[in-house]
């Protein structure tokens, strides 16, 4: 293919603006595959994504078009929706000349399409607006186009199409074809290729997302990744069309997947550059960083026999996924587990779904936490992933934790809400602008700890779902900060251990030992609950003891009824977690880690 | 010598059909009770390997009601039974039924204990429950007893009616003073599924309050003289009842009749609950052959139902293993929740009434071996 007839695209859209069938439509139209063939949104493979309609795996293709009696090679790369891979989206955005910004006419532009689109113009995409579901009757195309307006779009560029009806779609691919440039790349460098995905495929190893920038690259070549070091000879060579294809090179502008028989996916980093080992390019591309966990929790089988079979369940997931990390960790009150770290919330719902889905095991997860960095009295630094591992107070000189730049997209009738909530979740105001008339977004400095406790399901519910939120990291900030443990029965469970700003410390440690209080069964003695700093106990609430739990009548007609009885009993009794000498049910655990999403 | 055994007789027949009642019942019907004592009759001479027996205990349904016909001809088929000189003979009897015809049937058949249900001598709950009669009834029911020569006299009642209090429960038990019997069996009022109250969704007492009663009661009836034997049974020393006591002591029994339990070879099981099924084919269901472990476990939640508790020396007698190595009562021992004397191991006074909590905690901690 000619290098000036390579497209490189993604699309861009808010979760559920109708990115997939879009790209569907696009694949029809390069007939790449037949209406009948198409099964909805074919890009979406994880079955996982299929359901929750979201894009977690970065897929591309490779479609050939024919446009005014010239062959087009069109690259479709497809990126993740969701605030958590917002490093990856922005790779995959670096891998492309062009952009797609879909908006659905009937609910216009969110705050993550917003981050996106900022991350598509710093990387110096040509960006075609898109306004979709124009054929459905709530569509305000109008209003829409005023939106796009505002963000310095032309009206004349606007696109308006029905991925459903296929309306207006071949103006935009005639648009594709006209106003994303061809890629520049010298194709007599040496090779230069960006990461932009892997996965792993347990026949030929890590399979490794590629975008040659420079340069090309062919089968049996030595690659040498610039950020690990790693070297290995290329086996073979796909496109995705989206059947896969083998091929012997890939030149270019081209996009393809690279393997090399690699059995580490820790060799092969999203954003890193691929060059040739004895022939390798001056420098890295720009851009790269290595991603690190924001959110950490511990998550433990429910039955304790199962900690190997975790154990494989998450090497598996690591294989496809480079940023989960997982270290075992021992609970006093959980026993064996791991401590595992995520970029954010839904990447963890994400791993404890697939780990429940595909691996079969039953999980219980603790508190998420965010990752603190914590500066000792003897001047060490030492970084905290759970708040058990918090350091006794007087031993520590400072902690910050991590600060992320929040934007929120919100109709102006929410305003005064969405600040009364970003105040008590402690956020720091930076900015308020108005897009249009009616939305307007404000920026805040946001502890993460604050992010990961509630905020997505309050913001919902304060601004009737109307709000939508994105966020980088920005820093790590000092903060006023207390552990609070929970003691039940005078003794620490350290998995409900957390750690909070000073000032909410009584009010969350009351909401958890009254929410325990419901939770355990009454046992054979009186139970204290109680929540501390230190040693100081912030709050407290007891259990009484059992009084009555006989079978008054015992005679031989009731005596297996009677066994039948404990037996059940018995059963219960194994779902508990003894904890010292009292009894703790896994539902109470999960309840009270859960509790801090729902209240 | 021939092994000894005690035997269960199920009398389904009632006059009418008390709402908390989930034993094996029906209307009595006359042409019905003739069919079931020859099936009775029938399944004794199949069953009954010539034991000695130690005790029979004539349950219902309304033993009592049968007329004195019937009563006979259900006394003959019983002397199939070998039966040891110093056996305990009982028969549950509803006070209306008693008199003094019935009771001179008993002694005749050498009868020697009487299980009188009155259940409750308070008006309000006698209502609840259809069994009203007055206190003075009972009292004359109860002298007549005593008249015709028997010393040996149960009385049931049930406590924790919805709404009972305190005052409620002093006033049966003063009455219940008053007769002067020397054995008592008190429940905590059940609501069982396929039971009128169960249907009706009757409310239980709450709990809490059930054990004030409870407390209460256990109280009054020791400084009686009155000794707690089992969870639910009052008795003066001598008059502890032989037959339940096999249950306790998880020792084997014979059941006859329709719904009767037996445990028997190892074999726990019961018959068909329903009558007809019982008269045409005399239906058995056999619910568990217990192995070592389980017939271990029985021993124990059974056995601790009693005020003296368990025998390390019995249990190693029985099953060749030394109970504190099948089970661990340290920690319970430690907490006091146990208490050890002697060869005996048995539930601290204070935690009798949570006895299930402690039971499936010490089942769960059996070694296998």
């Amino acid at each position: 293919m000619k290098q000036e007839n390579i497209r490189a695209f993604s699309i861009i859209a808010h979760i559920d603006h109708g990115k997939s069938t879009l790209a569907d439509r696009i694949l029809e139209k390069t007939g790449a595959v037949s209406q009948r063939e198409a099964k909805e949104q074919l890009l979406d493979s994880m079955e996982l994504e299929r359901e929750r309609g979201i894009t977690i795996k970065l897929n591309a293709v490779e479609l050939s078009y024919q446009y005014e009696n010239e062959d087009y090679l069109l690259s479709l790369i497809d990126t993740p929706g969701h605030v958590d891979f917002s490093y990856e989206v922005s790779r995959s955005l670096a891998a492309c000349e062009g952009a797609l910004l879909v908006v659905d006419a009937t609910q216009g532009i969110e705050a993550q399409t917003l981050a996106n689109l900022y991350l598509a113009l710093e990387n110096h995409l040509v960006v075609l607006p898109v306004i979709n579901k124009i054929d459905l009757p709530s569509a305000d195309i109008e209003k829409v186009e005023k939106e796009l307006e505002n963000l310095g779009f032309d009206q004349n560029d606007i696109l308006k199409v029905s991925a459903k009806t296929g309306e207006g779609c071949d103006a935009l691919m005639d648009a594709i074809i006209k106003k994303i440039p061809a890629p520049k790349g010298k194709s007599n460098h040496p090779l230069s290729a960006l990461i932009f995905d892997s996965h792993y495929d347990s026949y030929r190893g890590v399979g490794i997302s590629v975008r040659i920038v420079e340069g090309t690259l062919k089968k049996k070549d030595l690659i040498y990744m610039m950020d690990t070091k790693a070297s290995y000879e290329v086996t073979s060579l796909f496109i995705h069309t989206p059947k896969e294809k083998e091929v012997s090179v890939l030149k270019t502008g081209e996009v393809g997947v690279v393997y090399a028989a690699i059995k580490k996916i820790e060799d092969v980093h999203v954003g890193d550059t691929l060059t040739i080992k004895d022939h390798p390019c001056l420098k890295p591309l720009p851009g790269y960083r290595r991603v690190k966990s924001m959110v950490y929790a511990g998550i433990y089988p429910m039955d304790t026999s199962k900690f190997e079979e975790l154990r494989e369940a998450l090497m598996k997931l690591k294989l496809n996924d480079a940023a989960l990390t997982f270290e075992p960790e021992t609970s006093l009150a959980l026993g064996f587990g791991f401590r595992c770290g995520f970029l954010g919330l839904l990447h963890m719902e994400i791993i404890e779904e697939r780990i429940r889905r595909e691996a079969g095991i039953e999980i219980l997860t603790t508190t998420p936490s965010v990752i603190y960095q914590c500066k000792l009295a003897t001047l060490e630094e030492i970084s905290i992933d759970a708040p058990y591992k918090m350091p006794d107070k007087t031993l520590i000189k400072e902690i910050r934790e991590p600060i992320v730049k929040a934007s929120i997209y919100t109709p102006k009738a929410y305003i005064g809400e969405v600040m009364k909530l970003v105040q008590e979740k402690r956020g720091k105001f930076l900015n308020l602008s108005y897009l249009d008339q009616e939305r307007v977004i404000l920026e805040y400095d946001l502890p993460l700890s604050e992010i990961v406790f509630d905020f997505f399901d309050r913001l919902k519910s304060s601004t009737k779902g109307y709000a939508s939120f994105d966020y980088e990291f920005k820093c790590f900030s000092p903060s006023d900060l207390v552990k609070v443990d929970i003691l039940i029965n005078k003794e620490v469970v350290d998995a409900l251990s957390f750690i909070v700003h000073k000032d909410f410390a009584y009010q969350r440690g009351r909401k958890i030992v009254e929410r325990l209080q419901k939770l355990i069964p009454r046992q054979l003695f009186e139970i204290p609950v109680q929540a501390s700093i230190g040693n100081k106990v912030i709050a407290r609430c007891d259990i009484k003891a059992l009084r009555k739990d006989v079978l008054a009548k015992c005679y031989g007609g009731d005596i297996t009824r009677k066994k039948k009885l404990l037996e059940k009993q018995k059963e219960g009794k194994k779902r508990m977690k003894q904890i010292g000498s009292v009894e703790l049910p896994q539902e109470a655990f999960m309840s009270v880690l859960k509790m801090e999403k729902d209240e | 010598m021939k092994k000894e055994i005690a035997v269960y007789i199920h009398i389904p027949f009632c006059k009418q059909i008390c709402p908390y009642c989930d034993f094996c019942k029906v209307f009595y019907e006359k042409g019905l009770v003739e069919k079931y004592l020859k099936a009775l009759e029938e399944e004794i001479i199949e069953t009954y390997q010539k034991e000695k027996v130690k005790t029979i205990y004539i349950g219902g349904g309304t033993p009592s009601h049968l007329t004195c016909l019937e009563l006979e001809r259900l006394f003959q088929i019983l002397t199939l039974f070998q039966k040891k000189d110093s056996i305990e003979y009982t028969v549950e009897c509803n006070p209306e039924d008693l008199c003094e015809e019935k009771l001179l049937l008993f002694k005749k058949y050498g009868i020697n204990r009487i299980s009188i249900g009155i259940e409750t001598t308070i008006e309000k709950f006698q209502k609840k429950i259809k069994r009203v009669i007055s206190k003075e009834e009972i009292r004359k029911k109860v002298e007549l007893v005593k008249k015709v020569g028997f010393s040996n006299i149960n009385v049931d009642l049930i406590y924790a009616f919805q709404g009972e209090t305190e005052e409620d429960l002093q006033e049966d038990l003063n009455f219940l003073m008053s007769l002067n019997v020397p054995h008592i069996s008190l429940y905590s009022l059940q609501i069982e599924k396929h039971t009128q109250f169960g249907y009706q969704k009757e409310k239980k007492i709450d709990p809490s309050l059930d054990r004030d009663l409870y407390d209460f009661l256990c109280n009054f009836l020791e400084e009686k003289g009155y000794q707690h034997y089992e969870i639910s049974n009052f008795a003066k020393k001598g008059f502890f009842s032989s037959h339940n006591l096999v249950y306790w002591n998880n020792q084997e029994y014979y059941g006859f009749g329709a719904g009767a339990s037996f445990y028997k070879d190892g074999i726990r099981g019961h018959h068909t609950r329903s009558v007809y099924q019982y008269i045409q084919e005399k239906k058995v269901i056999e619910e568990e052959k217990l192995g070592e472990e389980e017939k271990m476990d029985y021993f124990l939640l059974l056995g601790l139902r009693k005020e003296e508790g368990i025998g390390k020396r019995e249990f190693f007698f029985r099953y060749q293993k030394k109970l504190k190595e099948v089970y661990s009562f340290d920690s319970y021992l430690k907490q006091g929740v146990l208490e050890e004397e002697g060869d005996f191991i048995r539930i601290a006074k204070e935690y009798r009434y949570v006895m299930n909590t402690i039971l499936v905690t010490l089942l769960n901690s059996r070694k296998s071996s």
